[in-house]
């Protein structure tokens, strides 16, 4: 083996994620070769160092008494909304592996931390787009009718979020649902543009809003605040199409 | 199982493991406290979908979104663009001109500064490497990011770490002395 080909290796090595017939030709370079040799007790002796000067902070009791109240409290004053069991699943593996597979193709290759950060809310819109349209729940209330819609969110929601047809402008409404984004649970308002669905995300405006405009995994994501609302629109219609109809529906949906 | 009682069962045994993450992120105990207290009730909101496999890894994404999520309310520009703005940002600091660096070399900072001082994006994967102990695996699912960025975030955060006054004024003497 040769220290080119070691390098990259001694740390994985010294971390225990090599596997035994690696490890073996590790051990048998270290025990030829100073320079690596000496990579690898630096590791170790940082690691070292590490766990015997660096405290592990340990949860204050207050602080585990608050949460176990807060928690009992939570969960006794609302009922829980059904669980979005999707949320988590690609997290943990398992059910949705070929999606998360694909959402992590995407992320690979980007490690620029604020843009992904930004990137969350858009990814998750799409990812929520995404879902909706493959299993056929794109609408929960479907209604062209805005005095339909609006009510049947409202009673759903914490807040009322405006409701507005395009139809004259070829966007037509064809319905609602309500999905979850950060954390939060979301009216979606669904609109229908030639042969594309275009979902429009409603919530009370943020105080970090997202980017204006993205492409992710080939749909593009607008953003728009308006009307008191945060509007974030996901389809596969082209960009400025989809930009341009964002504005519109932030600035106008509120009027009467 | 009530989400409640799951979230005792399941949740609350990571509570430690969340708070030092919640620290080492924020930097300080009041941060962190919001951070957890923050973080738990969206476990709350999701404990039904956890499966009972890897609840401390679930809490600690959960906790780490929910720092971002801080940070970007709080300390927008601690979230730097990518690994070589981090960096740049680390050799700044911690070795701009010589004289301060044999300032903090006499201060005698302790390993814990140093690490505290490390870029954000080097300290998260070190402190689950080196304080929570987990697998490149784990930490690549967590922090969201491929196992070959784990790695090369790690070998950053190591050298920027020895590259430090103190650190490298003990590691010369150790190697002095071990000849």
């Amino acid at each position: 083996m040769i220290c080119n080909e070691a390098g990259s290796l001694i740390a994985a090595y010294a971390d225990g994620e090599v596997d035994s017939a690696q490890g073996r030709s590790i051990e048998q370079h270290l025990r030829s070769c100073a320079a690596c040799a000496a990579k690898h007790q630096e590791v170790l002796a940082l690691r070292a160092r590490i766990r015997a000067e660096v405290p592990y902070l340990q949860a204050p009791s207050a602080l585990r008494e608050r949460v176990r109240a807060l928690v009992a409290q939570s969960a006794a004053e609302t009922p829980r909304p059904r669980p979005e069991r999707d949320r988590w699943r690609w997290l943990t593996g398992g059910a949705l592996a070929g999606c998360a597979a694909t959402m992590l193709a995407w992320v690979i290759g980007t490690s620029v931390v604020d843009w992904r950060a930004n990137e969350d809310v858009a990814v998750e819109a799409v990812q929520t787009h995404v879902r909706a349209t493959l299993n056929d729940h794109l609408i929960q209330v479907a209604s062209s009718d805005q005095h339909t819609v609006k009510p049947w969110l409202s009673a759903r929601l914490d807040y009322s979020p405006p409701v507005k047809d395009f139809a004259s402008e070829g966007f037509t409404l064809i319905g609602g649902r309500v999905d979850t984004l950060e954390g939060q649970r979301v009216a979606t308002l669904v609109y229908r543009y030639r042969l594309h669905t275009i979902d429009v995300f409603v919530r009370p405006e943020l105080a970090h809003a997202p980017s204006a405009l993205r492409a992710v995994r080939g749909f593009n994501v607008a953003h728009a605040t308006g009307s008191g609302m945060d509007w974030l629109a996901v389809s596969d219609v082209s960009a400025d199409v989809l930009s341009a109809f964002v504005q519109r529906v932030a600035s106008e949906a509120g009027a009467r | 199982m009530t989400e409640h009682t799951r979230f005792e069962a399941l949740v609350l045994p990571h509570l430690d493991a969340g708070y030092n993450l919640a620290r080492w992120l924020s930097g300080n105990v009041n941060d962190a406290e919001d951070v957890v207290q923050d973080a738990s009730l969206r476990a709350l909101r999701y404990v039904g979908s956890l499966r009972d496999g890897d609840a401390k890894g679930w809490f600690l994404t959960i906790v780490r979104h929910t720092f971002y999520d801080w940070c970007r309310r709080n300390r927008p520009t601690e979230i730097v663009k990518d690994d070589g703005t981090a960096i740049e940002m680390a050799v700044d600091e911690l070795a701009t001109d010589p004289e301060q660096a044999a300032l903090r070399s006499a201060e005698s900072r302790s390993l814990s500064e140093a690490m505290a001082e490390l870029p954000l994006v080097f300290r998260e994967v070190l402190i689950l490497r080196e304080l929570e102990e987990l697998s490149y695996k784990e930490i690549a699912r967590i922090v969201d990011i491929p196992v070959g960025t784990v790695m090369s975030r790690l070998a950053r955060a190591r050298g920027l770490l020895q590259r430090s006054p103190l650190l490298r004024a003990i590691h010369g003497r150790a190697a002095g002395g071990a000849r």
